[in-house]
């Protein structure tokens, strides 16, 4: 097990250096991407001070708490793409059948595609919204911040199972970027507190593809909204989910047609 | 012409052939109509006037920008960064073929496409969830609001044929680099998610100033009769202006690139 955990971590070590030099090759381009992304962040920063000015609350929420639901969306977006942008390269190997060749190494193809491109570029803002976050929240209590440990466990867990499923339509469908893109803008829902949807969209959005546990409930755990059993719920549906999405996984690779290779 | 036309037929049956991703494409915006409009939904639920905003006008100003999103800002010209990249653009070069209106031509399709699917999307979103949408009180102002926004429809055409001709000088990533920022900011600048008047006064000057605004922000004003009447004409000649403008930019820059072009990957 040692042993074989030791080969995993030496062969993503190994594609994120491979990714980095990449990155670093393309130093023009790497710096626009990074500058679009802070753009992005900063525009969206200034809206919610904009509003500060003029509103007290959204949905029952202060201002100041709305921009902790987004930083707080921003930790769990810029993760899942820091760790899993890979999969944004599965489907031309998918079309391509250059799939058979991760099928073929003694390695998880799953794990291959996943990690095959770990995204420097989020690295600076992540690092930006961590440090914002601590600023923010400097004096947590320390239940607060357990049941944020295990909701954040929690997310991380959904986030690696959607881009589990993302792929297993990707085999079955050769369709990933849109499929991916559709996850991304439901995530987008996240910004702000999921509570100021309509019903429909809340259950959506908390059963269907769970968005609220991944990044709403954290945010809400830091403010104690959470009760203790909701948190241990959000551990059960988490766990459920991986393990169900695996289960997809091998379902889809007994559907691989291995077009074009 | 009369091949131009042609061009946009096959553009439009195009779309048809990957049913799937334009469908995709069609949730995708729902998606983004939803968590634009809600949002406002939930402020205005504890807030009767937002910004010198009723509730009314707003979320008129949200379903505007919506429509104004499908209209103005789909554009296939992106994937003309990509044909210069890759030096697809040799294909164009060697025929009778002026390539900036085979592009428009290309965008009338898919924009015809966006509109033909956004109708029907509106209506069902309008029987489910009722939203409140007010009509210009004067029918001037709604011709002069199609106007705009068909203008508009050309300024961002020119804009965004203007970013991907940047890639005669910087290739890689077939251009996509500074796509990628125009992208990020570009829905922002042009107050697709909020009307830009809710900034302060400098930053609504500088708003005036640079094109984006007359993308949506600027319609909708007329739409929603925020622009006195005697303004509306000046800001319909500011926005021709800046086609003018833009496509003078553009045309310059493609005629620049192509001294430079290499045809990469050829």
């Amino acid at each position: 097990m040692v042993a074989k955990l030791k080969t995993y971590w030496y062969y993503w070590i190994k594609s994120s250096e491979l990714t980095l030099v990449s990155l670093v090759a393309t130093r023009l381009s790497s710096i626009l991407f990074i500058t679009g992304k802070f753009a992005r962040f900063f525009l969206y920063i200034i809206f919610l001070l904009v509003l500060k000015d003029k509103i007290q609350l959204v949905a029952g929420y202060s201002i100041d708490q709305l921009i902790t639901f987004f930083l707080i969306f921003n930790l769990f977006d810029l993760l899942g793409q820091f760790l899993y942008r890979g999969i944004y390269w599965f489907r031309s190997e998918i079309i391509s059948g250059n799939f058979d060749y991760r099928l073929l190494k003694p390695i998880s193809p799953l794990f291959q595609i996943m990690t095959k491109h770990t995204d420097f570029l989020d690295l600076p803002l992540l690092v930006l919204v961590i440090t914002f976050l601590v600023k923010r929240f400097p004096q947590v209590s320390p239940i607060e911040l357990l049941h944020f440990g295990i909701l954040s466990l929690a997310s991380l867990i959904i986030l690696t199972s959607l881009h589990i499923v993302i792929a297993s339509i990707g085999v079955m469908t050769t369709e990933v970027d849109h499929t991916m893109w559709i996850f991304r803008d439901l995530s987008e829902m996240a910004k702000v507190p999921i509570d100021i949807y309509v019903e429909f969209i809340r259950t959506f959005l908390t059963y269907i593809v769970p968005i609220a546990v991944i990044f709403t409930f954290p945010a809400k755990s830091l403010y104690g909204l959470i009760p203790s059993p909701t948190i241990f719920i959000a551990l059960a549906i988490s766990l459920t989910v991986y393990f169900l999405s695996f289960k997809f996984w091998h379902f889809s690779l007994t559907k691989y047609s291995s077009a074009s290779s | 012409m009369k091949k131009y036309w042609q061009i946009t037929k096959t553009s439009w049956s195009n779309g048809f052939v990957y049913r799937l991703n334009f469908i995709m494409w069609r949730v995708r915006t729902i998606i983004w109509f939803f968590t634009i409009y809600y949002f406002w939904v939930a402020i205005l639920s504890q807030n009767d006037q937002v910004f010198n905003y009723d509730s009314q006008t707003l979320l008129t100003y949200v379903i505007g920008t919506s429509f104004l999103r499908s209209l103005v800002l789909s554009s296939r010209s992106v994937s003309a960064g990509m044909e210069i990249a890759n030096g697809d653009l040799n294909n164009y070069l060697v025929k009778p073929i002026n390539y900036l209106k085979n592009w428009l031509a290309r965008d009338i399709a898919d924009k015809a496409l966006n509109l033909a699917f956004f109708i029907p999307e509106m209506v069902i979103i309008f029987l489910v969830i009722k939203p409140p949408f007010i009509f210009p009180n004067n029918p001037w102002y709604f011709v002069a609001f199609i106007v705009a926004a068909l203008i508009a429809t050309l300024m961002y055409f020119f804009f965004s044929f203007l970013v991907s001709c940047f890639t005669f000088w910087y290739p890689e990533h077939n251009g996509w680099p500074l796509r990628f920022i125009v992208f990020m900011i570009i829905g922002f600048l042009a107050g697709d998610t909020f009307p830009l008047d809710i900034f302060p006064a400098v930053a609504q000057t500088i708003f005036k100033i640079l094109p984006f605004g007359y993308f949506m922000f600027y319609p909708m004003q007329i739409y929603l009769g925020r622009i006195p009447a005697n303004q509306v004409g000046l800001t319909i000649i500011i926005m021709l202006a800046w086609v003018f403008i833009l496509y003078k930019i553009s045309t310059a820059v493609f005629k620049k690139g192509l001294k430079v072009y290499g045809a990469y990957g050829r």
